[in-house]
C-alpha cells in the first residue's frame, strides 16, 4: 500500500511544488523625477471602479512627456477618476473624484506634499486666499471649505437645495458655480461670508463655467437627453454678466449637438468648447462660429485645454474609453504640433 | 520581460499537469492488463442526447463539497469557465470560451436565471449546496437547453433527495474567518407517492478581512507639516458585509403510472454592502452603500415518462427587487440621507413544453418550446422634475419572449452519431434567424473508449431591456449579436473511474474551438456625454480545452481522485478601429486571461478525506489595447491554494462530519480586479449532522 502511495503522492507533490508560485503584487516601483518649469499636467481619469487613474507630464519646449507619473514618483496608485488639477502657491491640488481625496503635489518632482481627506466626491478645487479654498463635490450637497496651509476642513457652505456643484471661478468677492446634474442654476457665493447668497437660471444641465476679461461668465449646457425627467431642450451657451447677473446672451445650438468644455485662452477673449469638434470665438462675437477651429476626425474629444501663455490647444481624445487616449496638440492658429499617447481616459489639463 | 517569464512558466506548469496525470494514467492501463485479463471493457452506450456534445457535469459531491462555496467557485475550479470575482462575497461574473457575461445562459430546472434586464447571472448569489445537479454546455451544445448562448449554457437543477421512504435531516454550521456564519438544513420526507426536499440556507459575513494596502500610503510628517517618512496602511475589507438567505423547496408527486408532478420553489434574500475600492479615501461614516435583492423563482411540471417518449410541461414565476442604495453625509450631526435609489422590479412568467420520441434505439426526436413574458419597472435615481417636483429616471418595459426547438439525434451504428437542433427564437416583435447546431461523434477505437466529438452552430443572442431601454442611452435600434462557433474534441477512459471494476480509471479530454461573434454589443460614450450600447464589436475567440481525471485505488482503503483542467482562451478583437488612434484592434479582450488551469487532489481513508485545490490563470489586461507600460495595466498571474481535510463518523443514531479548511494556504496578497483588495490566508470550520432516522 505505501509502495502504491508513493507511487501517486511523490509525483503530485512535485506537481504541488512545481504549480504553486507566488503572485507577483506588492509596492509600486518608484521613480525621481525633476521636471522642466513650463508645462501640462494631462490628467487621465480611468475608468470609474477600476482605479486606474493617472497623471502625464508633458514639455512642449523639448516634445518630451512623462505617463503615469503620480504612481511613479510616489509609488503609490492615482485613484479612481481623476478629476481636476488646480496649481496655487507652487503646489498641485489633484481630485480625485471617486477617492474621495485631493492630493497636494509638489509639480516639479510630482512627489506628494499633502492629502485633504474628509470628502464624498470632490469635482474641483478654487483658491479664496492663501487660506481658504473650496472644494465642490458631486454627491455633497454643499462646498467644503478648507485651509491649504494645514489641509483641514474648516467649514461647509450648503447649497439650498441644490444637490451638487461642479467649477468655480471668481469675479471680486462673488463666486460662481454651475450645477449640473439634473440642475439649471449657476449659483453665487459670498467669499466673505462663505454664503450662497444668489443664483441664474440657464438652460438645462450647465455643464462648464468660465470667466472672461470682461468680467462675463460663460457656461454651456448639454441640454438634458430624451426621457430626461428635468427636461430635454437644445444644448445653448450663455453669457452673463457677473456683476449685474444679466444673461446677455444666449446662443442656441441644434438640437442634437452635444456642446461642453467652454475655455478661455490665457488673455480670456477668445473663448474655445468642444462640439464634435472644436470651436473658438471672440468674447465679442455675436453669434456661433461657422466653422470649426479643428474638425472632429471619428473621435469623442473628452477633454480641452489652453495653454495661458501661448494659446495653443490641447485636445483629449479617449477613443474606446478602455485604453490609453491620445492628446493633439495645436498651435493658436490651429497647426497640429504634436500626437501624445497618455493614459486611460484624458479628461482635464492643468498648465504650469 | 516578467510577463512573458511568467507566461512560459504556467504554460510549462500545464504541460507538467497534464504530463503528470498522463503519468499517471498511463501505467493504469499496463497494470489493468495484468490485473485483470478481460482488460476492454467497453462502457454502456454513450445517451443519444448526448451525441456530440461538450458537457461538462458538475457531480453533486463536487457541489456539495463546501457550504461556503457559490457556484461561481465551483465552475472556476472544475470547469474552463473563467470567473471574474470582485472579491469576496461579490459579484462573480462568467465568461466561457472567452465571451462576455451575458453569453453565458443559465438555467434552473429549466427556467432561465439571466436577468431580463442585465442579461448576465451572478454566480456568487447560487450557493452551490443548494443545487443537485449542474453541467456546463460548451458553444454549440447549449443550443438544447437554450437559444444565445453564444459562449455556451449552464444548466442547473434541485430535485428531492432520492427515492426514500420517511424522514431524512442534516444540518451543517460553518464558522470561518471575517466573522462568516453558514448555516445549513436540509429536511427531506418520502412515500412511495410524494418526496419532498426543504432546504434554508443562511449566510452572514463582516468580511472585514485585513490586508497591507500597496497602493496607499501612511505619511509620517514632521512639525512643520513636511513629509518624512511612510508606511503602508494595514486596512480592512471595507463596506464589505454581506447576509444571503435562501429556501428553496422541492416537490414531486410520483403517480406511478408514468407520470410525475412537480413543484420548485426558490427564494432568495440578499442584503450585500459593495466593498470599496484599495484606493478610496473616503471614511465610512461619511457615505456607505448597499445592494439589496429579493428573489423568488416558482416553476411546478408535468413528466410523463413511457419507454419511447418522454412528455413535459412547466409553468413558472420569477419575482426579483432589485436595490442599489448610497448614503451620504448631509452635514452637522446629521445622519447619513439617502442620495441615489435605484430599484427594480422584474417579473417574469414562464412556460414550456418538451417532448422527446425514441425510435427503436436508434433515433431520438426532440421538440420544446419556451415562453417567457417579462415586466420591468427599472428606476435608477430619483431627482428633481422640471416643474420641480421629483420624478425617477428609467424605463418601463415588457417583452414576450419564444423559443422552439426541433431535434434528432441518429446512431446508425455502434460507432457514429450524428445530430441536429434547430431553434428558433421570438423576441418582441422580432424573430432571430434559425439557429441550427450540428452534432457528430465517432468511436474510434473500442478501447479506452476513444471518442470523436465535433459540434457547429450559429447562434443569435438578442439585446438585454437595459440595452435597449436604460436612461439615458439605450439604444432601440440594436440588433441581435450573431455567433458562428464549431469545435471538435477527443477523449478517452480508460479503466473505471469509479472503481467498481477496476483499481484505478482515467479518463481525459481535450477539446479546440473556434468562435466568431459579429454585432457583440458593447456600450460606448457618445458625444453627448453619457454611455450607450452598440453593434460594435467583432470577436474571434478560440481556443483549447482540456480535461482529466484520474480515480485510484491504493489499496487497504486508501483511494486518490485527481481532477484538471487546462484552457487556452484567445478572445481577440477584429472590429472596426475608432479611429486611426485605436489600438485595441487584433488585441485580447479585456480581463480575459489566455491561459487558465485547476487541479484538485482528494486523498481519502477511512472516513478522512484530504482535498487539495489549486488554480491559476495568466495575467489579464486591464486596457483594450494591451497595454503593458503602465503598473496598472496588467494584473500579474494568479495561484491559489486551498486545503481542507473532514472526517466523517458514522454513528449508529447519525452521520457526523467535521471538517476544517484553510483558504489562501501560502497568505498571498493580491488582487484579481483592479483595486479590489483580496483576503490573506483564511480558516473555516465545519459540522454536519445527519440523524439516522428509522434506517
Amino acid at each position: 500500500m505505501l509502495k502504491n502511495l508513493f507511487r501517486y503522492l511523490l509525483p503530485l507533490l512535485t506537481l504541488t511544488v512545481g504549480m504553486t508560485a507566488c503572485m507577483d503584487y506588492g509596492p509600486l516601483d518608484e521613480e525621481h523625477f525633476e521636471s522642466s518649469p513650463n508645462g501640462v499636467f494631462i490628467l487621465c481619469e480611468g475608468n470609474f471602479m477600476y482605479g486606474n487613474a493617472s497623471l502625464s507630464y508633458y514639455s512642449p519646449q523639448t516634445r518630451s512627456l512623462q505617463n503615469d507619473i503620480f504612481s511613479r514618483a510616489n509609488g503609490i496608485a492615482l485613484g479612481d477618476v481623476a478629476q481636476s488639477m488646480t496649481l496655487h502657491n507652487g503646489l498641485g491640488y489633484l481630485v480625485v473624484n471617486n477617492s474621495g481625496v485631493v492630493f497636494v503635489i509638489d509639480p516639479a518632482t510630482f512627489r506628494v506634499r499633502g492629502t485633504l481627506k474628509g470628502l464624498i466626491s470632490p469635482r474641483y478645487v478654487h483658491f479664496v486666499s492663501d487660506t481658504k479654498a473650496y472644494v465642490t463635490d458631486l454627491y455633497d450637497a454643499r462646498i467644503t471649505v478648507f485651509n491649504p496651509l494645514t489641509l483641514e476642513i474648516t467649514g461647509h457652505i450648503p447649497l439650498n437645495g441644490h444637490k451638487s456643484a461642479e467649477q468655480m471661478v471668481q469675479w471680486g468677492d462673488s463666486l460662481f458655480t454651475n450645477c449640473w446634474s439634473y440642475d439649471n442654476k449657476i449659483l453665487v457665493i459670498d467669499t466673505h461670508t462663505d454664503q450662497l447668497i444668489d443664483s441664474v437660471e440657464v438652460g438645462i444641465q450647465p455643464t462648464s463655467l468660465a470667466l472672461d476679461h470682461n468680467g462675463k461668465l460663460w457656461t454651456v449646457t448639454d441640454g438634458g437627453y430624451k426621457g430626461n425627467p428635468f427636461g430635454h431642450e437644445a444644448p445653448s451657451l450663455w453669457r452673463i454678466d457677473a456683476r449685474t447677473l444679466q444673461i446677455e446672451q444666449r446662443y442656441d445650438f441644434p438640437m442634437g449637438d452635444a456642446p461642453s468644455e467652454v475655455t478661455l485662452n490665457g488673455s480670456c477673449d477668445t473663448l474655445y468648447y468642444i462640439n464634435r469638434g472644436i470651436w473658438r470665438m471672440p468674447v465679442t462675437a455675436a453669434t456661433l462660429p461657422a466653422a470649426p477651429f479643428v474638425p472632429h476626425r471619428n473621435t469623442i474629444f473628452y477633454g480641452l485645454g489652453v495653454d495661458p501663455r501661448t494659446s495653443e490647444v490641447y485636445v483629449a481624445d479617449a477613443i474606446d474609453y478602455v485604453q490609453p487616449g491620445v492628446v493633439y496638440r495645436f498651435s493658436a492658429d490651429g497647426t497640429p504640433l504634436d500626437t501624445l499617447r497618455v493614459g486611460v481616459t484624458p479628461g482635464a489639463f492643468c498648465f504650469k | 520581460m516578467k510577463h512573458a517569464v511568467h507566461t512560459l512558466r504556467h504554460v510549462w506548469s500545464a504541460l507538467l499537469l497534464i504530463g503528470v496525470l498522463s503519468f499517471l494514467g498511463l501505467p493504469t492501463a499496463a497494470q489493468e492488463r495484468t490485473l485483470r485479463t478481460d482488460a476492454v471493457t467497453v462502457r454502456a452506450q454513450r445517451a443519444l442526447r448526448d451525441i456530440g456534445a461538450q458537457k461538462t457535469p458538475l457531480d453533486t459531491s463536487i457541489l456539495h463539497e463546501n457550504i461556503t462555496h457559490s457556484l461561481a467557485d465551483i465552475l472556476s475550479q472544475n470547469s474552463s469557465i473563467f470567473i471574474k470575482s470582485y472579491g469576496r462575497g461579490t459579484l462573480a461574473t462568467a465568461s466561457l470560451r472567452g465571451t462576455a457575461p451575458s453569453h453565458t445562459q443559465v438555467t434552473w430546472n429549466g427556467m432561465k436565471l439571466n436577468s431580463p434586464m442585465l442579461g448576465m447571472v451572478d454566480f456568487s448569489l447560487i450557493p452551490s449546496y443548494l443545487i443537485d445537479e449542474a453541467a456546463v454546455y460548451h458553444g454549440a451544445s447549449s443550443v438544447e437547453v437554450t437559444g444565445g448562448g453564444l459562449g455556451g449554457a449552464v444548466a442547473l437543477g434541485t430535485r428531492p433527495a432520492r427515492k426514500q421512504e420517511g424522514w431524512d435531516l442534516r444540518f451543517v454550521q460553518g464558522i470561518s474567518s471575517f466573522n462568516t456564519y453558514d448555516e445549513f438544513l436540509r429536511v427531506g420526507w418520502g412515500n412511495h407517492h410524494w418526496q419532498s426536499s426543504t432546504r434554508v440556507y443562511y449566510v452572514t459575513s463582516k468580511n472585514d478581512f485585513p490586508y497591507t494596502n500597496y497602493r496607499k500610503k501612511e505619511y509620517e510628517t514632521n512639525a512643520a507639516g513636511e513629509i518624512v517618512g511612510f508606511r503602508y496602511p494595514e486596512e480592512r475589507n471595507r463596506n464589505g458585509e454581506y447576509q444571503d438567505f435562501h429556501v428553496v423547496q422541492d416537490l414531486t408527486y410520483d403517480t406511478g403510472n408514468g407520470n410525475r408532478w412537480g413543484l420548485s420553489a426558490w427564494y432568495l434574500s440578499s442584503r450585500r454592502g459593495v466593498p470599496m475600492l484599495n484606493v478610496d479615501y473616503k471614511t465610512d461614516s461619511r457615505s456607505t452603500n448597499r445592494q439589496d435583492e429579493n428573489t423568488l423563482r416558482l416553476v411546478a411540471g408535468w413528466e410523463r415518462l413511457r419507454s419511447q417518449l418522454k412528455l413535459a410541461a412547466r409553468a413558472g414565476y420569477t419575482y426579483t427587487d432589485l436595490g442599489y442604495h448610497y448614503w451620504g453625509d448631509p452635514g452637522g450631526d446629521e445622519p447619513l440621507v439617502e442620495m441615489i435609489r435605484s430599484r427594480s422590479f422584474l417579473n417574469t412568467v414562464y412556460g414550456a413544453f418538451d417532448a422527446d420520441y425514441y425510435l427503436g434505439q436508434k433515433w431520438l426526436f426532440t421538440a420544446r418550446l419556451t415562453a417567457n413574458q417579462h415586466f420591468v419597472r427599472s428606476s435608477d435615481r430619483t431627482v428633481t422634475s422640471s416643474s420641480g417636483g421629483t420624478a425617477n429616471v428609467g424605463y418601463d418595459e415588457a417583452r414576450f419572449e419564444l423559443s422552439g426547438l426541433l431535434g434528432v439525434k441518429y446512431r446508425p451504428t455502434e460507432r457514429v452519431g450524428v445530430g441536429l437542433d434547430l431553434r428558433e427564437e421570438l423576441w418582441g416583435r422580432n424573430v432571430t434567424p434559425l439557429i441550427p447546431a450540428l452534432f457528430v461523434d465517432v468511436l474510434l477505437s473500442r478501447r479506452g473508449n476513444l471518442l470523436l466529438k465535433a459540434s457547429a452552430a450559429r447562434n443569435y443572442r438578442y439585446p438585454t431591456l437595459n440595452d435597449l431601454y436604460f436612461q439615458p442611452g439605450g439604444n432601440d435600434s440594436l440588433r441581435t449579436e450573431r455567433g458562428w462557433t464549431y469545435d471538435a474534441g477527443l477523449e478517452f477512459t480508460l479503466g473505471d473511474l469509479r472503481l467498481e471494476q477496476h483499481r484505478v480509471g482515467f479518463r481525459a479530454e481535450v477539446t479546440a474551438y473556434n468562435s466568431w461573434i459579429d454585432d457583440w454589443i458593447a456600450w460606448l460614450p457618445t458625444f453627448k456625454g453619457f454611455w450607450s450600447p452598440v453593434n460594435v464589436r467583432k470577436v474571434h475567440s478560440y481556443g483549447l480545452e482540456t480535461k482529466a481525471r484520474l480515480a485510484a485505488d491504493l489499496g487497504r482503503g486508501w483511494r486518490l481522485g485527481l481532477d484538471g483542467n487546462f484552457a487556452i482562451t484567445h478572445s481577440i478583437n477584429h472590429g472596426d478601429p475608432q479611429s486611426w488612434a485605436d489600438e485595441s484592434i487584433g488585441k485580447q479582450l479585456v480581463y480575459i486571461p489566455v491561459y487558465s488551469a485547476a487541479v484538485t487532489g482528494r486523498l481519502a481513508w477511512r472516513g478522512w478525506t484530504l482535498l487539495y485545490q489549486w488554480s491559476y490563470y495568466s495575467e489579464r489586461y486591464t486596457t483594450s489595447s494591451n497595454e503593458t507600460t503602465s503598473q496598472l495595466g496588467v494584473l500579474s498571474p494568479y495561484f491559489m491554494n486551498d486545503l481542507s481535510l473532514e472526517k466523517a463518523f458514522r454513528f449508529r443514531w447519525a452521520d457526523l462530519s467535521l471538517k476544517a479548511s484553510v483558504n489562501n494556504l501560502f497568505n498571498e496578497a493580491y488582487e484579481s480586479v483592479l483595486s479590489r483588495p483580496m483576503p490573506g490566508r483564511n480558516y473555516g470550520l465545519f459540522i454536519s449532522l445527519a440523524p439516522r432516522w428509522g434506517q
